[in-house]
C-alpha cells in the first residue's frame, strides 16, 4: 500500500468524523428563544415547591417529557447528532463546546443570585434572556467553527 | 489483517461510514447516504457488509417511502475502528 493511498483514508476518516459536527441542517429561528423559555419555565416551576407538591411535580416532569421529545425530533432532523462523550469532535468545535459548558456555571450564578436577591419570577425572566442571548451567540459562533472546520477537511 | 489494516473497514467508503458512526450515537441512512454521495443500493451493501460482521447495528422504523434506517456503532465495531484508525496513523508515520 502506497502511503498516499493511506493518507488519503485517513483525511476520508477525518471528514467523516466531522461529519455529525459540521453537517447538520439551518437552526430554525425560533431554537434559542424556545429554550430560553424552557428554561424559565423550568425555574418558574420553583414558584409551586412549598404551594403544590403535585403541580410542582407535574409541572417538572412535563417540562422533562417536552425536553426528551425535543432531542429526538432534533436528532431525527439531524440525522447524526453528536453528543457529548461520544467520539472526538474537531479542534474548532471542541473550543466552541468547552465554552459552552464554561458559560453554564456563569448563567446558573447569575439566576441564582437573582433568585436569591429578588424571587422566582425574575430569575425565571433572567434565564430567558440569558438563555435566549446566549444560545443565539453560541448558533453564530458555531456556525464560523463549522465553516472553518469544513474548509480545512475540504 | 494488511499491517494492522481491518479489510472490513479498509474500503475507503466503509471506513468514512464508521468514522460517521463514530461520533454519534445513531446514523440515519439518509446522512450516510448525503456524507458519502454513493446510491442507496452501494450505501445498503456497505452497511450489510459492516453489519455482518457485528460492527454496526440497524434499526428500521416503518415501510416503504414514510420508512427510516438507523446506524449504531456497536462495541465491537468502535474497537475495530479505532485499532485500524491506529495502525493508519502508524503506516503514514513510518512512511
Amino acid at each position: 500500500m502506497e502511503s498516499i493511498g493511506l493518507a488519503e483514508q485517513l483525511a476520508a476518516a477525518e471528514r467523516g468524523a466531522a461529519a455529525p459536527y459540521v453537517d447538520y441542517p439551518p437552526t430554525p429561528w425560533w431554537y434559542a428563544p424556545s429554550v430560553g423559555v424552557w428554561a424559565a419555565a423550568m425555574i418558574g416551576t420553583f414558584t409551586w415547591w412549598r404551594e403544590n407538591a403535585g403541580l410542582f411535580v407535574a409541572s417538572l416532569a412535563a417540562l422533562i417529557a417536552v425536553e426528551i421529545l425535543f432531542v429526538v425530533w432534533m436528532r431525527r432532523r439531524h440525522g447524526a447528532l453528536p453528543m457529548p462523550g461520544r467520539g472526538t469532535p474537531p479542534v474548532e468545535i471542541a473550543r466552541m463546546w468547552r465554552g459552552y459548558v464554561a458559560a453554564l456555571p456563569v448563567v446558573a450564578l447569575i439566576v441564582g443570585l437573582v433568585w436569591w436577591l429578588v424571587g422566582v419570577p425574575a430569575a425565571a425572566g433572567t434565564a430567558f434572556v440569558l438563555v435566549t442571548a446566549g444560545l443565539a451567540f453560541y448558533e453564530r459562533r458555531y456556525a464560523v467553527a463549522a465553516a472553518a472546520t469544513r474548509a480545512r477537511l475540504r | 489483517m494488511i499491517d494492522g489494516l481491518d479489510p472490513i473497514i479498509h474500503v475507503p467508503k466503509r471506513l468514512a461510514a464508521m468514522a460517521v458512526l463514530a461520533n454519534a450515537p445513531s446514523v440515519s441512512f439518509r446522512f450516510l447516504k448525503d456524507h458519502l454521495q454513493i446510491s442507496e443500493s452501494d450505501l445498503s451493501k456497505q452497511m450489510s457488509a459492516l453489519e455482518a460482521v457485528g460492527y454496526v447495528s440497524s434499526t428500521k422504523v416503518g415501510r416503504g417511502r414514510g420508512g427510516s434506517t438507523t446506524y449504531r456503532m456497536t462495541q465491537a465495531g468502535q474497537k475495530a475502528y479505532e485499532q485500524h484508525c491506529s495502525a493508519l496513523l502508524a503506516l503514514i508515520r513510518g512512511a
